[in-house]
């Protein structure tokens, strides 16, 4: 076995913690170094870690000849301009979701990626969690023949910090649809295994009317098969300890479903009741695998095109809410579209 | 009216297509009910099942509905008749100074369903949809708390109706089992709908729709989306029966999760697993709802409650036709 491929992390918020836990549990890879472009935070996080390599300028550490890939962590807007520097270096890319905000910077890193002949990956997590790879297996196992009708709903309550937040400026997130909402649509549309043609979004700004995006989104895909998926994510619920998945997935042949009380203990507390979630594998670490195996050349959970067609679906989202409308996926393709599919 | 023990007459026996809900629910519910006095059954056009019921219930057997209709005993009529011809049954009934309670949907258009509620109020009788499904007992109690502000301003409804086998009717899902989740919502919220957008499939019946999505927009910036339809036949689910009823109601201060399958008891033996019901029969209830309504004059389920429906139902039509959502022209202030 060779040495363990040298990891550079860029972007030390908290979703970087569940990278970082993922690579402590593997063998294949580790950390050498972390980029932020706050260079305190950079050096507190190295502080913590191992001391390991640090820096604000992402341009020094991809020079760093410990570091064979990255993995980006950074706010929505900056992926495509990230990846770009990345693809340049010559370095893999496991980069969190969405892929970019936009269709054509998605395009245009699959095609950066592919002539710097490295691997280009986008975290969509819930295709490791355990229930995600349940549902999938079953539905590919037959047990309910075609699936025809997906429901897939992840309900919580506020967790994002103040108004500065950049989740919530949908100039740097693409809006919610972008941030959290390509976790359903891809999970869905990988479940269902079909081509998404038309996508209709309601949203509501149900925390404080003056947020500039949507805290409820629900989500309705139409599938070329004639499938149809109804997905809703939130950070509107209150109480804000709600955590609620709900998924339904109809076939032709049967009926999946997981309740709330199907996976969770309840708990029943002085302040109020609340769930327990069973202890599952760790989907970050499932991810990493998956994504070191594409490094060796095998088949990664995630391939290219679909992180592009999961910020197509984001962004028909968008544009659903804007407008009211349906939108067909093939006009937010376009004009691009062969190039990316 | 003879104190509070009501004559009814049974007409009709047929329903859309070979439905027959007199037999499998609303005669049982009468028989079963002390304010109820079952008088006859009788056939109304196109349909052949009262001499059959007649045996079976042990109930006369009359031979002809106007005569049945003349007849000053009788104060409340239970119709069946075929969808076709049910708004012209009903009209007959009404016109008679009958009370009546119709099987769903109550007619085959918002027209005919307008034109019968005119007529009921003109001639003060009792004009009661058989919208049972808002009575299960966790939707009573849900609409109880959702009245009384538990969990705030309600923002959002989520539904799903899955019924596991049974035939699909002729006219599609739409107008048959979306009826009862669109009127369930209806009764939780109160809230008239300014928009819909539908989409639907042909999964289990390639003939027929069997499965629609609703997604309503109602008054005060409140959605709802409506799951539903007809799957193949399931282990353990009776023909026809409920496999998924449930709904979720989101609000400004919480959240209220409903299976309306339940309450259940769980049975386990050494050879098999079965969830046994443990509620009253809705059916049962919606009798009562009819009784209680022509007593007091103010039905908990009146014909603006089968407007409603089918004013919805009609513009999901529109939506299926078109594949955009459909904008509804007026809305009408309910309840």
């Amino acid at each position: 076995m060779g040495h363990p491929l040298g990891i550079l992390v860029v972007g030390v918020g908290f979703i970087a913690e569940a990278h970082i836990a993922a690579l402590s549990a593997s063998t294949r890879a580790s950390l050498v170094g972390v980029v932020d472009t706050d260079s305190g935070r950079a050096a507190a996080f190295s502080h913590t870690h191992g001391s390991v390599r640090h820096s604000s300028d992402l341009s020094e550490a991809l020079a760093w000849p410990e570091v064979d890939a990255v993995i980006v962590c950074t706010p929505n807007d900056t992926h495509a301009r990230i990846g770009g520097q990345v693809a340049a270096a010559g370095k893999h890319l496991l980069v969190e979701k969405p892929l970019a905000t936009t269709v054509a910077d998605a395009q245009r890193m699959s095609t950066e990626f592919e002539a710097a002949g490295r691997v280009l990956m986008a975290a969509h997590t819930h295709r490791a969690y355990d229930y995600g790879r349940a549902v999938k297996e079953t539905i590919e196992d037959g047990a309910i023949g075609q699936p025809v009708f997906v429901r897939l709903a992840i309900l919580g309550g506020w967790i994002w910090p103040d108004w500065n937040a950049w989740v919530i400026n949908p100039d740097r997130s693409g809006g919610h649809a972008l941030h959290n909402g390509v976790h359903l649509l891809d999970l869905a549309t990988w479940w269902m295994g079909s081509e998404p043609e038309t996508i209709y979004a309601r949203g509501r700004a149900q925390t404080a009317s003056e947020l500039q995006i949507y805290d409820y989104l629900e989500m309705a895909v139409n599938y070329s098969d004639g499938s149809t998926a109804v997905c809703e994510m939130s950070r509107a619920h209150r109480p804000g300890s709600l955590s609620q998945r709900e998924l339904l997935v109809a076939g032709t042949d049967g009926i999946i479903s997981q309740d709330w009380d199907e996976e969770s203990s309840l708990v029943f507390l002085e302040n109020g009741t609340g769930l327990i979630p069973a202890a599952g594998r760790n989907a970050f670490a499932i991810q990493m695998e998956s994504w070191l195996d594409a490094i060796d050349g095998g088949t990664p959970v995630m391939s290219v095109a679909d992180g592009i067609r999961a910020v197509a679906m984001g962004v028909a989202v968008e544009n659903s809410l804007t407008s009211g409308a349906l939108v067909r996926m093939a006009d937010v393709l376009a004009p691009s579209e062969a190039v990316a599919r | 009216m003879s104190g509070t023990t009501l004559g009814v007459l049974i007409a009709g026996f047929g329903g859309i297509a070979t439905q027959d809900h007199q037999n499998s629910m609303y005669v049982p519910a009468f028989l079963a009910h002390d304010g109820f006095n079952v008088l006859g059954a009788v056939d109304v056009p196109g349909t052949t099942g009262a001499e059959l019921a007649s045996g079976r219930y042990e109930i006369p057997y009359m031979t002809d509905l106007d005569e049945a209709l003349a007849d000053d005993r009788v104060e409340v009529v239970s119709i069946a008749a075929p969808l076709e011809r049910r708004a012209e049954i009903v009209g007959r009934a009404i016109r008679a100074g009958k009370h009546v309670l119709g099987d769903k949907p109550l007619a085959a258009s918002l027209a005919e369903t307008e034109e019968l509620a005119r007529q009921s109020e003109m001639h003060r009788t009792v004009l009661v949809p058989a919208h049972h499904q808002r009575l299960h007992g966790v939707l009573r109690s849900a609409r109880t708390e959702l009245k009384a502000g538990r969990i705030g301003l309600p923002w959002n409804i989520q539904a799903d109706f899955f019924v596991a086998g049974g035939k699909t009717a002729p006219t599609g899902e739409l107008m048959n089992l979306a009826l009862y989740p669109i009127d369930v919502v209806h009764s939780l919220l109160g809230l008239d709908v300014l928009r819909v957008y539908a989409c639907s499939g042909k999964y289990w019946n390639e003939a027929q729709v069997d499965f629609v999505t609703l997604l309503l927009d109602h008054e005060n910036g409140v959605t709802s989306t409506i799951v539903c339809g007809r799957t193949a036949p399931m282990h353990d689910v009776p023909p026809a029966g409920l496999v998924v009823h449930r709904y979720r109601m989101s609000g400004s201060h919480g959240v209220i999760l409903t299976d309306a399958t339940k309450p259940t008891l769980t049975v386990r033996t050494s050879q098999t697993r079965r969830t046994q019901w443990s509620g009253p029969n809705t059916v049962d209830l919606l009798v009562d709802v009819l009784h209680r309504g022509i007593v007091t004059g103010r039905p908990e389920i009146s014909a603006s409650d089968a407007i409603y429906t089918q004013r919805i139902i009609e513009a999901a039509q529109k939506s299926l036709d078109s594949g955009v959502p459909v904008q509804l022209e007026t809305a009408k202030k309910v309840n």
